[in-house]
């Protein structure tokens, strides 16, 4: 596995969800960038870098935001070792499979999220709430596709051509 | 010299024809050569102009920001309160939270809990100030409580976010008679925040069954997606 090519995925996908959401939100439907790289590492590698993996993508995004650090980086492991437990009943291959387990996992992230927040601050309402995580995991789904697509062609999963035997 | 008058005539069609055609291909030449300057002048056109628009950005960036402290100076609420200005270089990753960053730090004087404002309007507080950088949790933060006061009727509420675009307000008396449009300002109780501060506007109210006080929903005052700097207010 190509580790610097994940840290460059990584560090992109950091400066564009920390700097550009504003131009590409649509009212308070956020996607969220880091979600789809979790999927993908959990759909194409073992259980021990996937682990890896989810925590580092975690931890970039406890640093850019206001939340509790750490709180990410247990709940994308938690998540992507979920999906790679599963990973040999469902279709990677297929287009479909990845926005389907993209759309219903960001919703379960989500919830667990929204819960720790809730909990934490009791300020949070339920109706928009549940209308946030809807549509913020829809739209994550909805480009997930895209990221795949670029994930595919830079092949992070994969080592470098004269590491390979 | 007799001799060479028959081919006089060839001499001067010779003589036309090459005139002709070395006035032809330097035309050609010089047609070439103009449109080189003629694209050469236009890509500097383009490079200019796009540096007028740059700097007229730039400009208008600037005379906003020199607007908003002006403005604010004018209305200065503690006159002993510094003024720093800030633009914004980066918003919360998370859908559950809601902050910024901005691009001074304790390097230019930045406190934790220093008050942010925009357009007079209160923007947040500073949550974590860095050297060079600090972080501003918005009024709409989940983590967000802030003493208010209804301009209106006087009611003393506490404004929370609750990571939508709007807040909430919190303790309002269920006989507290707030309609659509209401005001709501900052309060100085607890002295954490300037009192008068506008917040934003009354957008719903509703009385549920029995219960002791109102579910209030409020528009803030700034619309965070489409500020680019702040002011930080250092006491």
């Amino acid at each position: 596995m190509r580790w610097i090519t994940f840290f460059c995925i990584l560090f992109c996908i950091s400066l564009f969800q920390s700097t550009l959401m504003n131009w590409i939100n649509i009212g308070i439907a956020v996607p969220d960038f880091y979600f789809p790289l979790v999927v993908f590492y959990s759909f194409f590698i073992d259980v021990k870098r996937n682990v890896i993996t989810s925590w580092f993508t975690g931890i970039s995004k406890d640093f850019f935001s206001e939340g509790v650090l750490g709180i990410n980086s247990i709940f994308f492991v938690a998540v992507g070792f979920f999906i790679w437990s599963i990973r040999g009943m469902l279709f990677r291959g297929h287009l479909l499979t990845k926005i389907l387990v993209t759309f219903v996992f960001s919703i379960v992230y989500n919830i667990f999220y929204a819960l720790h927040t809730a909990i934490t601050y009791r300020s949070l309402n339920i109706s928009s709430t549940i209308w946030m995580i809807f549509i913020c995991s829809l739209y994550t789904a909805a480009v997930a596709p895209f990221l795949f697509f670029i994930f595919d062609k830079l092949q992070p999963t994969r080592n470098l051509y004269f590491m390979e035997k | 010299m007799a001799c060479v008058v028959p081919v006089r005539p060839f001499q001067w069609a010779t003589f036309v024809c090459s005139k002709t055609a070395s006035g032809f291909f330097h035309r050609i030449a010089s047609v070439w050569k103009e449109n080189e300057t003629k694209t050469l002048l236009e890509n500097e056109i383009a490079e200019l102009k796009n540096k007028i628009i740059e700097l007229q950005d730039t400009n208008y960036r600037l005379q906003d920001k020199l607007i908003s402290v002006s403005e604010f100076k004018k209305e200065q609420k503690k006159p002993k309160a510094k003024i720093i200005p800030a633009d914004i270089i980066g918003y919360d990753t998370s859908i559950f939270r809601r902050s910024i960053t901005i691009n001074i730090g304790t390097k230019h004087g930045v406190k934790n809990n220093n008050i942010v404002v925009t357009d007079n309007a209160l923007v947040g507080l500073i949550a974590a100030a860095g050297r060079r950088t600090s972080l501003v949790q918005l009024i709409t933060d989940p983590a967000s409580r802030i003493p208010g006061r209804i301009l209106q009727t006087r009611d003393q509420v506490i404004v929370e976010g609750n990571a939508s675009p709007f807040c909430q307000l919190k303790y309002v008396p269920r006989w507290a008679e707030l309609k659509k449009g209401d005001n709501v300002i900052t309060s100085n109780i607890g002295s954490f925040y300037l009192s008068s501060f506008p917040v934003g506007t009354v957008v719903e109210s509703e009385i549920k069954g029995g219960a002791l006080f109102q579910n209030v929903k409020v528009l803030p005052a700034v619309n965070i997606t489409k500020i680019e700097n702040v002011l930080v207010i250092k006491e």
